[in-house]
């Protein structure tokens, strides 16, 4: 997540740090270039103190991607925009883009019209395929999915009293299986 | 990239699953630390030039700090969380770890799994005046008895009353429960319900 | 459950201290027992440590070591034998797995309990147990010692300070928790005062159940005013 890259404009030059810009051979980076920088870098480089670089609101928090969102949040697939999109955007909070404040808005407003359809469905869907709808959430979307998820098949356990069996620890299971693989 | 390698530990730790441990990748951390090391070197180098009057390397200074904070980040994060790994292991295995995924730990992390090992056994002798072992009772108990099969040859077992039962695979027997959920954790016994 | 507690020893009286209170308060064994049971309700859905319930877990370690020898004396064919170990066991699992999550969450955030415990005043109660301040600094030390050797004696002298990275892991305490009303509280206050809304509180009446957001009732569980579920 901190590793995503952001767009950035260098407004100071950079010596000896043309290692950054695969793109050129200088040793230096000029003021004006556009350079993909990991967030934590952008981050240390761009703040209220110091501006060694300024930064663009990426493409997938901008106007045109909130639109989308606005007509209909269910459709679209979350991951492709960003694996940690909502964790993502609320960590460009730290930046003052101008828009912010309707980036959070409209983060908010996306989980919520998506999180019915994601309860819904943790809730109903029981020994089915799930990869086609989990490979439209983000992450932090699938594991509220495999919460769900637990909790339904822990309630049908429970139901049948199967919750009783004393089991083996998971992860010695997982060990052991693994292990049997490789045989 | 820089500290591109340090991510690099961060992604195998996600890579990991249940029940295993990656590799301690001191090939890895070195780099870090190499790397480390040289931004460090060329920090102090510029710093001093700035001194001697030349102007402008400020920011590239920056750029170096913030590198050596993510690695130092990343390096800390990835021993932290083996830790956590090896320190639930404690509780899954019990205190003995078989043996391929002690041939993953590094020499430290095997003396940091005694060092827990030990300081866990003090703790629990210490509850009360008799002690009180934790990794017992994990689930609530339903009834004192329990119907169990062998999953493996385990030999000889003396249970409470002092009889000497052959733990042989494949045979039923009907045991305490208290006596023998640690078996069945461990995945020598089976619980068999109807 | 319970009905079973009082049957098995229904006279007999331990002495109990309520925690700092001077007067002795005499308690019945069930007594001592449900006030287990509400504190590893507590402990096991608060996201951080409570106060260490101390006499508790010492009084029942002693319940369960009487028992123990009391069931050595009883003949072996004794029906009753059974319904006394299977009492037993049901208090050895709640006792254990109280302790249990109290250690799980001192592991997870070790350096910041033991930062409060460093800031008490001796008028505070101590969130640990002596046994559990041991191991909670042991476990420290010993996590301390292995990123020392393993990685910050190699960096940079200027880097060379763990504070910032591990004693920044501190529990949520904004997280949501279901509770039950123990006595008539009025006016909570749930929410800061904004300039929009301003002070937002709640009145919870005995019995009722909410959810709500974990810090601003936290001072009315170790109070006891609620207990949560």
């Amino acid at each position: 997540m901190t590793q995503d890259k952001i767009q950035s404009r260098v407004e100071l030059t950079l010596y000896r740090m043309g290692f950054l810009d695969s793109s050129t051979d200088d040793k230096d980076i000029p003021p004006g270039s556009k350079l993909e920088l990991p967030f934590w870098l952008a981050y240390a480089l761009c703040s209220q103190k110091r501006r060694i670089v300024s930064v663009e609101l990426p493409k997938a928090y901008r106007e045109s991607y909130r639109e989308v969102m606005k007509a209909d949040a269910n459709v679209v697939n979350l991951y492709k925009l960003g694996p940690y999109y909502y964790n993502f955007g609320m960590k460009l909070q730290c930046f003052s883009f101008p828009e912010i404040d309707d980036v959070s808005k409209c983060l908010l407003s996306t989980f919520q019209t998506r999180f019915r359809k994601i309860m819904d469905a943790s809730q109903n869907i029981m020994n089915e395929d799930t990869s086609k709808l989990t490979s439209n959430l983000d992450e932090m979307e699938k594991a509220l999915f495999k919460v769900g998820q637990k909790s339904l098949t822990d309630f049908q356990l429970w139901e049948t009293r199967q919750v009783e069996k004393l089991k083996t620890s998971d992860m010695v299971r997982a060990h052991r299986k693994r292990k049997r693989e490789d045989e | 990239m820089l500290a591109s390698k340090a991510f690099e530990l961060i992604k195998e730790l996600s890579r990991g699953n249940s029940g295993s441990l990656s590799p301690y990748n001191e090939d890895c951390i070195r780099q870090v630390l190499d790397e480390m090391k040289s931004l460090y070197e060329q920090n102090q180098k510029d710093v001093s030039d700035t001194v001697a009057g030349e102007t402008g390397l400020f920011s590239g200074v920056q750029v170096r700090h913030a590198a050596l904070e993510r690695n130092k980040r990343c390096l800390l994060t990835y021993l932290y969380k083996r830790l956590q790994i090896i320190q639930e292991m404690r509780w899954e295995f019990g205190s003995v770890l078989p043996m391929d995924i002690r041939y993953n730990m590094c020499e430290q992390e095997i003396s940091w799994f005694n060092r827990y090992n030990k300081m866990l056994a003090v703790y629990m002798r210490s509850i009360g005046d008799s002690g009180l072992d934790l990794t017992q009772d994990m689930q609530p108990p339903k009834s004192l008895y329990i119907e169990v099969r062998c999953l493996k040859d385990h030999g000889e077992f003396e249970t409470q009353d002092g009889n000497i039962i052959v733990l042989k695979r494949n045979n039923q027997h009907f045991l305490l429960r208290s006596e023998c959920e640690h078996l069945i954790r461990q995945g020598v016994l089976e619980h068999v319900t109807n | 459950m319970n009905s079973l507690n009082q049957q098995s020893f229904n006279d007999s009286n331990v002495d109990y201290d309520e925690d700092s209170e001077e007067e002795a308060e005499a308690l019945t064994a069930a007594e001592v027992f449900a006030k287990l049971e509400e504190a590893w309700l507590n402990e096991k859905f608060s996201p951080e440590l409570l106060e260490a319930k101390t006499e508790i877990v010492e009084c029942i370690m002693d319940q369960i070591k009487v028992m123990e020898e009391n069931l050595l004396k009883c003949k072996k064919d004794d029906m009753k034998i059974c319904i006394h170990k299977m009492e037993l066991d049901r208090i050895r699992f709640v006792l254990s797995s109280y302790l249990r999550i109290r250690l799980q969450k001192i592991q997870n955030y070790t350096a910041y309990y033991l930062n409060i415990e460093n800031q008490r005043t001796d008028k505070q109660a101590s969130l640990f147990s002596p046994e559990e301040l041991k191991f909670a600094k042991e476990f420290h030390s010993s996590i301390d010692k292995h990123l020392t050797e393993l990685a910050m004696q190699h960096m940079p002298s200027i880097l060379q300070n763990l504070n910032d990275n591990l004693s920044g892991n501190k529990p949520d305490l904004d997280c949501y928790v279901f509770l039950r009303v123990n006595e008539d509280t009025d006016s909570v206050v749930i929410d800061e005062e904004t300039t929009e809304t301003g002070e937002e509180t709640v009145d919870f009446q005995k019995d009722e159940q909410h959810i709500i957001r974990y810090q601003p009732i936290r001072h009315l569980v170790s109070s006891s005013q609620l207990t949560l579920i």
